[in-house]
């Protein structure tokens, strides 16, 4: 059948190009793997080198800050669970794993957003590369990953990395598009530079929609890390993927009850920094 | 109301037949009116094109209020949006003190709007994330005044705006009425010779509106600014200007002051317009008063050094307070040391007889 051959002709040019990536290109993916490692490596050095009471104490003193002491009294017993448990290691690992794919996804969206919201053009450009990123199964990614980089938490953090850049991509793009007319037209009324117009009217406005944004990107990096455990990211998703391979219902419980524990800390404490950001007085 | 002090004055800004056309094909629109003189109906037809704002000539002299009158589409916001460029305009020349505003590169474009040119908006389009202070205080700051000597200038410019006790609350803390004093501070903070005011009161209630509207005035008046003012409301419009131009379908139809465009409307539309203002609040000596000869012609045998004497801006009031004393029912209006003219009791009542439209003049 010439179907059959025309697509097992395809599929072998995709391996062979994975394969001439990977002989001739190893370097790259190497000084990448490495340097995925160390960033990871170096959050959860924070994360772990200092006693965990410190730790949790950190994220008590945040939540006060930031949402209210009866959140705060709540982030600490669950965070206090993990750790009798048994997963306090574990779940340090995961919130490294996100904390450094998020800071990377944003290190892409934010400036890209930027640009997005004042070329429209550039928008529309984005937007099926974004819709594509967004609806492929996340195991796809995995794959390239894998073959490219192998197994470890540096696969697992570009998988991550790029289901996590969309939504805060989008959402800056929008917040940057939408100032309200009227206060544009008072900068130019006021002779504003473009440079004043960003940072003193177009930004303050779009700060309540990056940080939706930024928002939306972590919890998605949190859905991607779990997913990761496959490839060997280490942390709660890896916990998972073993308990459900040698049927350790207890154990994948427990991991379940960790991460949902970690979600709801992380996502209640970045949707209270971005409004308290822009209702507060200053 | 009419000022004729400013009539000597500096001229601020001097537009000459200014055009904008909206439309994409806005530039072969304007070819087309001035080779064939389109009307605007054909302009929409033919080149998709609205005419936003067509031949329009303004002056305004230093210390003079200019509203400008007109209903919603009527071209008014475009018109002040010209003033300042922040909309292009499509033709014509438009000098803001003296300096040709199309001629201006970005960076001389942007100095003229901070230094010379404030604007006051409808929305008022306080920032909500800095209180009144730093509200007041932002276009120093885009100038890039430092910020204790911005602060201090704001504060200033607040406290004639009444404010000074609200520096440290946040725009949503204040009223409608209090968030435009805010704004019109802001515009007069940067001590521009120019302020144009996009219906800046529109928004308020009719009692804090009218309360605005005299506190501008007398404001303008005293740091001696000159102000283009919209406005969709006549009676705003005479309670603030000196003078007024009305505008409809993108076009001035006249302009004059309060008391010419009562008096004597230029057309029926204006005519309409001012049907139901009562103009006798717009009677001064000034304009009542006939010339000396033609008073001399009716009444040889009245020495005119004798007639009882009223200053050029004796209202109906101070006038009648006279005329019923005057035994020759006749006044005589003095400015200083100059004699101006005669009001005669005829005069005086055709002056205050409801639509005097075709009287008044040939009294």
């Amino acid at each position: 059948m010439d179907n059959t051959q025309a697509i097992e002709a395809f599929d072998a040019r995709v391996e062979d190009a994975l394969n001439w990536l990977r002989d001739n290109a190893g370097f790259v993916f190497d000084a990448t793997r490495h340097g995925l490692e160390g960033f990871f490596n170096s959050i959860n050095w924070l994360l772990v080198t200092p006693s965990l009471y410190l730790v949790i104490a950190t994220f008590v003193a945040l939540g006060w800050k930031l949402v209210g002491w009866r959140f705060a009294l709540m982030a600490g017993l669950g965070l206090l669970a993990c750790n009798v448990m048994g997963m306090w290691g574990v779940t340090m690992d995961t919130l490294a794993l996100v904390i450094a794919a998020t800071i990377m996804a944003l290190a892409i969206a934010l400036p890209l957003g930027i640009l997005a919201g004042y070329h429209p053009k550039l928008d529309k450009l984005a937007e099926p590369l974004l819709d594509m990123l967004q609806t492929l199964p996340p195991y796809i990614y995995l794959l390239p990953a894998i073959a490219l980089m192998g197994y470890g938490p540096a696969t697992s953090l570009v998988a991550t990395v790029l289901v996590a850049i969309a939504p805060a991509l989008r959402l800056t793009s929008l917040g940057i598009r939408r100032t309200p007319n009227e206060y544009i037209e008072l900068g130019h009324a006021n002779g504003i530079a473009p440079v004043q117009m960003f940072f003193k009217i177009r930004l303050p406005f779009a700060v309540p929609s990056i940080m939706a944004g930024i928002n939306q990107s972590l919890m998605m990096a949190f859905g991607m890390v779990v997913i990761a455990g496959i490839v060997g990211s280490g942390g709660l998703g890896q916990t998972i993927y073993e308990a459900i391979r040698t049927l350790n219902i207890a154990q994948s419980i427990d991991a379940t009850i960790a991460i949902v524990i970690l979600t709801m800390v992380l996502d209640r404490l970045t949707q209270s920094a971005g409004t308290k950001k822009t209702g507060a007085a200053k | 109301m009419s000022t004729p002090s400013t009539a000597s004055q500096e001229l601020l800004i001097d537009c000459k037949s200014v055009w904008k056309v909206f439309g994409d094909k806005s530039a072969q629109a304007m070819k087309a009116i001035a080779e064939r003189g389109l009307s605007k109906t054909e302009v929409l037809r033919e080149f998709d094109c609205v005419v936003g704002v067509s031949n329009a000539n303004i002056q305004v002299r230093k210390g003079e209020i200019f509203c400008i009158m007109g209903l919603s589409g009527s071209g008014k916001s475009t018109l002040i949006r010209l003033l300042n460029r922040l909309i292009e305009p499509s033709g014509g020349e438009i000098r803001i003190k003296g300096q040709n505003l199309m001629q201006l590169g970005a960076a001389d474009l942007r100095a003229m709007r901070a230094k010379h040119i404030g604007m006051v908006f409808q929305a008022v389009a306080l920032l909500p994330h800095r209180n009144v202070l730093e509200n007041a205080a932002f276009g120093l700051e885009v100038q890039g005044m430092g910020k204790a000597e911005r602060h201090k200038i704001a504060t200033a410019a607040l406290q004639k705006v009444g404010l000074s006790d609200w520096t440290h609350k946040m725009p949503r803390e204040l009223s409608g009425g209090m968030q435009q004093r805010v704004g019109l501070a802001r515009a007069i903070a940067a001590d521009p010779e120019i302020i144009l005011m996009d219906e800046p009161f529109s928004a308020l209630d009719p009692l804090i509106r009218r309360q605005l509207q005299d506190e501008f005035r007398q404001l303008a008046k005293e740091l001696g600014k000159s102000a283009v003012f919209i406005t969709h409301d006549l009676d705003e419009a005479m309670r603030i200007g000196d003078r007024i131009a009305i505008m409809k379908d993108g076009v001035i139809v006249q302009t004059g002051t309060a008391a010419d465009i009562v008096m004597n409307p230029a057309n029926a539309y204006v005519a309409e317009f001012v049907a139901g203002i009562s103009h006798l609040h717009l009677v001064t000596a000034r304009s009542v008063l006939r010339p000396v000869a033609e008073f001399q012609k009716a009444a040889p045998q009245v020495d005119v050094q004798t007639l009882p004497r009223a200053t050029p801006d004796a209202d109906l009031d101070a006038l009648i307070a006279i005329m019923v004393g005057a035994p020759d029912h006749a006044v005589a209006v003095w400015d200083g040391a100059n004699l101006l003219g005669v009001v005669t009791a005829k005069a005086l009542l055709k002056s205050v007889q409801e639509k005097p439209v075709h009287g008044a003049a040939e009294a």
